[in-house]
């Protein structure tokens, strides 16, 4: 700690903090415009200049200056403030100062800073700056006359996100930040330029010219949609979702968000939202009344009794859980589940036979702090970009050794440090194998207080790294350097990221997963996780409340399959568009034909809606008040932004009124009521609402307490064919959600097929080709995408869109066979 | 006394004679108000549209919150007022609004024959004022 003194004011602080950080703890407002929380020290602007006694005879920028024992500081005398005031004006030379027009003006640093230093006039001339503005992209608008080479955008998406759009090109005042080969915007679209941005050279375009920041209502809640649980601040104007706010005060993402969470809500406010109940009358879908929704929906599950199958998404609020197991427990069902492919098998069960644990270990903050990490089945860029981008810093700011197991390569395989184990699809498990084989083989692994070591050991005989290497591809080397790295590591992060489209192999892939957790001395060290990263916003609700087959209850595939036989007679589908996400189209087809009585709630008429008795209009994230869970296991509050468009209602509010039609007394006075309600017999139980603050509640503390049984897996298999399809998810989109927000839409609107360059040039196609693509005896129509990232012989195809029909050909397994033609 | 009562009256009897009266005969005879007269508000045309811009500012220093403004952007990319209206009932006509405005698109007129039937018809739109 360091002692110095600001303004009069003593202050201890931190070795590593800077004069800036220091000023701020004591409550010191220096003036900044380069500078930001999140970033290194760069010191570009020169508008936080302090006086240092200790260095007399020139100012000293204090956002990069160290402090020191015994500093004296002054942050304001007549002198920094003139020459405050003389770096604006320098800066304002070439500034085409358009306030009136600017989107930015109200919340502009510039703006502010003019006006609190009375900057009336300017002592220098110069030319302004007349460059073109960039729209090449529909969702960023970059306006470089406004700009003032902060070099906050440059960092921020270097630093952070990991992607490197920008740089600063040219010198002196023909400095300007530029694109590749200033070409314009192209890139992720995750916003954090935007948001990072002190004045209005970057900003939203889904948001232009829509209202000034003063008139906007500011709505801290959740993201709707992975299970990254990022914070977001609706901006509100009129009962509409205009924009989301920059906000680093709440949750643990420090303000990034990724192009779902930034540029998705537009769905919220679409006009395609359902208003009414809808049941269906010879035959079509007509409006009705919520009172006689409600009354056929009871009769309808009365009837059937505990043949009612409940699946539901993974999106509804962990109150809403709740009332949706009253539900079934009134109806006198166990048949409910929560994800097609259960693909959370590998946390609720694969986890629980190895660590005990049906939860991730540990809190992403932590994986900042990690010397190696392990990431499975996709650099987690595309699952959740948010950690993906915690994982980047961790490799950028912490030198992590970054290892990843995935069938693509992906951007942070780029990284330096970082190695890519790319294996075709279904062998991931193999290289797992290896790499505890590597673990046992070389001593490194931690066998104190381990079980089922011998039948480890004795289950890994044909997982000698050159047999690996020889089945997957992967090297040798890589397997062992992978294997040293992790079991050299102090802290150490494991990654398995799961969810609709990643089904095949859940269990058995956190199950090995968890044996190296295990070996490296992962499991249960402080500061070290294994972290099991569900797709939707409350999948991890979904499993610590149980919403899972209760006793002799159907998982989601045999309720499908039971509806189908007509053993289950009616289907409740929440929040899920289960004949689009599902994997298996027919499936879903034969079971809501063989239901008799099918009720779909949900926003939209879905393609699954469209084929029921009676639809129940529900309500969005920005809707809603409640919890929900995140991958990290942290409880976070969400506050309604907006009211729900007609009659549709909260599924909080939808099940209430349905349990009170089905006979049930209890009603509860608010959503903290049922939260009290919930907690009993869940891992919630010490938590109060109340205490679910800025930075929610993290179940469980920090770390979890695990248990340490190795269990034996066996290898995955893969199709022998000369092109296999892969689906997953795609960084733009979410489920099938995001579909009908115009953000994502606008830079992906339609499915497709990605192939890498060599298979492309092999079949000689080009990016938007249309390509048969041929499989499990049915054939899709697909635009072809082409990137390096895929292997040869390897073809990928996200799974959100309705128009591809793509569950007609996947079917829950890692890969497909397929045939190309074009 | 008496003398006093009679220096107060002159006064009062002098603002009798013809020629002192304030009293207009409206609507025979008509005010020219003075140049800074506040009355109906005006927006400045110029060539192909109005000079407002759509800041937002008038809207957010009027104290009676009488002006709705609702921005968008035209063919030519620029911010423009794609509805601009002022309740006149609710106006107090205090001049602020004109005031706060960056871009000189606003002016009040000396027009303060302003009465009419309808509630609607004191909703100046951007046409109205545009005249
Ligand atoms: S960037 Fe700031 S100072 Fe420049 S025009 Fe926009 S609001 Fe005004
Ligand atoms: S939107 Fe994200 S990826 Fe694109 S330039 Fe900005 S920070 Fe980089
Ligand atoms: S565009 Fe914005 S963030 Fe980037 S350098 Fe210019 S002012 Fe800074
Ligand atoms: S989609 Fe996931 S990663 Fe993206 S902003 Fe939302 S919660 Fe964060
Ligand atoms: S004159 Fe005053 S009250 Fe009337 S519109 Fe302008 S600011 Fe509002
Ligand atoms: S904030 Fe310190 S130099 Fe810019």
């Amino acid at each position: 700690m360091v002692t110095l003194t600001i303004d009069g004011k003593q202050v201890t602080v931190a070795r590593t903090a800077t004069i800036y950080d220091a000023a701020k703890e004591a409550g010191i407002n220096i003036p900044v415009l380069c500078y930001a929380k999140k970033l290194l020290p760069y010191g570009a602007c020169r508008v936080c200049l302090v006086e240092v006694e200790q260095m007399k005879g020139r100012l000293i920028p204090s956002c990069t200056t160290p402090v020191t024992d015994g500093m004296v500081v002054t942050t304001d005398s007549e002198e920094i403030r003139k020459v405050r005031k003389t770096v604006l004006e320098f800066l304002l030379v070439n500034h085409v100062v358009e306030c009136p027009v600017c989107d930015k003006g109200g919340e502009c640093d510039l703006q502010d800073l003019t006006y609190e230093y009375e900057v009336v006039a300017n002592r220098f001339q110069g030319e302004k700056f007349d460059l073109p503005t960039d729209e090449v992209n529909p969702l960023i608008e970059r306006n470089m006359n406004r700009c003032v080479l902060c070099g906050k955008c440059v960092r921020v998406c270097d630093e952070i996100v990991g992607y490197g759009s920008y740089s600063f090109i040219n010198r002196g005042f023909e400095t300007k930040i530029a694109t590749a080969f200033d070409r314009g915007l192209d890139c992720e679209f995750c916003g954090q330029c935007v948001s990072m941005c002190p004045v209005g050279a970057i900003l939203p375009r889904p948001f232009k010219f829509k209202a000034r920041p003063w008139q906007l209502k500011e709505v801290d809640t959740v993201c709707g949609y992975c299970g990254n649980g990022c914070t977001v601040t609706l901006g509100v104007k009129a009962n509409k979702v205009e924009t989301i706010r920059f906000n680093d005060k709440t949750g643990v993402n420090d303000g990034n968000l990724c192009i779902r969470g930034r540029f998705g809500y537009s769905y919220v406010n679409s006009t395609e939202r359902l208003t009414t109940p809808l049941i269906r009358k010879d035959g079509q879908l007509v409006k009705a009344g919520w009172d006689e929704a409600l009354a056929a929906v009871s009769k309808g599950f009365k009837a059937a009794g505990k043949n009612l199958g409940i699946i539901t998404g993974a999106r509804l609020t962990n109150e809403e859980f709740y009332l949706l197991k009253k539900v079934a427990a009134t109806v006198g069902t166990t048949n409910l589940d929560h994800s097609g492919g259960e693909c959370y098998k590998g946390v609720t069960e694969g986890l629980k036979q190895t660590l005990g644990v049906t939860a991730s270990t540990a809190t992403f903050p932590q994986v900042e702090k990690a010397d190696a990490i392990l990431a499975i089945r996709s650099d987690f860029y595309e699952t959740h970009p948010v950690f993906g981008m915690v994982v980047n810093q961790a490799v950028k700011r912490n030198h992590a050794k970054l290892s990843i197991v995935a069938d693509k390569r992906g951007k942070f395989g780029k990284l330096p440090d970082a190695r890519s184990l790319v294996t075709k699809p279904g062998l991931e498990l193999n290289v797992l194998n290896g790499i505890a084989r590597v673990l046992l083989d070389e001593g490194l692994a931690v066998t104190d207080g381990v079980a089922g070591l011998d039948e480890l050991k004795k289950a890994l005989a044909g997982f000698a790294p050159e047999q690996v290497a020889a089945a997957t591809g992967v090297t040798v080397d890589a397997l062992q350097q992978t294997a040293r790295e992790l079991a050299a590591a102090k802290n150490s992060a494991i990654l398995l990221a799961y969810g609709l489209p990643y089904t095949a192999y859940s269990k058995e892939l956190a199950t090995a997963a968890a044996n190296i957790a295990i070996l490296t001395g992962n499991a249960g060290r402080e500061g070290s996780g294994l972290y099991l990263c569900g797709e939707k916003a409350n999948s991890q609700g979904a499993i610590d409340l149980a919403v899972l087959p209760g006793n002799q209850g159907l998982g989601a595939q045999a309720m499908l399959a039971a509806a189908a036989a007509g053993q289950v007679r009616s289907l409740y589908i929440v929040n899920e568009d289960p004949l689009v996400s599902y994997p298996d189209q027919g499936k879903v087809e034969a079971a809501l034909a063989g239901a008799e009585f099918v009720v779909v709630q949900d926003l939209f008429l879905t393609e699954t809606a469209k084929q029921a008795d009676v639809v129940l209009p529900a309500a969005s994230f920005a809707e809603k008040d409640g919890t929900f869970t995140n991958a990290e296991r942290r409880l976070q509050r969400l506050h309604p932004g907006i009211t729900s468009p007609g009659s549709a209602k909260t599924d909080q509010a939808i099940f209430q009124a349905l349990l009170v039609s089905l006979g049930d007394k209890v009603v509860y006075t608010g959503t903290e009521a049922i939260f009290d309600a919930l907690k009993a017999g869940t891992p919630y139980a010490g938590i109060g609402y109340a205490d679910i603050g800025l930075q929610g509640a993290v179940w469980g503390g920090d770390h979890l307490t695990v248990s340490k049984q190795l269990v034996p897996v066996g290898g995955g298999a893969t199709v022998d064919a000369p092109f296999q399809l892969v689906t997953g998810s795609a960084l733009y989109h979410s489920g099938t959600m995001s579909t009908h927000a115009s953000g994502p839409n606008a830079v992906i609107s339609a499915p497709y097929v990605e192939f890498g360059r060599e298979d492309a040039a092999a079949l000689q196609l080009v990016d938007g080709d249309m390509v048969q693509v041929k499989g499990s005896g049915c054939e899709l129509q697909l635009q072809a995408r082409v990137d390096n990232r895929l292997p040869q012989g390897v073809l990928f195809a996200p799974y959100h869109f309705a128009s591809a029909g793509l569950n007609r050909l996947y079917k829950g397994e890692a890969s497909v066979a397929v045939e190309i033609s074009k | 006394m008496f003398k006093e009562f009679i220096q107060g009256l002159s006064i009062t009897f002098k603002h009798l004679l013809p020629g002192h009266s304030t009293t207009v005969q409206y609507p025979d005879e008509r005010l020219t108000p003075s140049p800074r007269f506040r009355g109906l508000h005006r927006l400045v045309p110029t060539q192909d549209r109005e000079k407002c811009v759509a800041c937002y500012l008038c809207p957010t220093v009027c104290p009676a919150k009488c002006i709705t403004v609702e921005s968008a952007e035209n063919e030519k990319g620029e911010k423009y007022p794609q509805v601009y209206e002022i309740d006149l009932l609710r106006c107090i006509f205090c001049g602020y609004c004109v005031e706060a405005c960056p871009v000189e698109a606003l002016e009040m007129t000396a027009e303060y024959e302003l009465a009419n039937f309808h509630r609607e018809d004191f909703k100046f739109n951007k046409k109205r004022l545009l005249k």
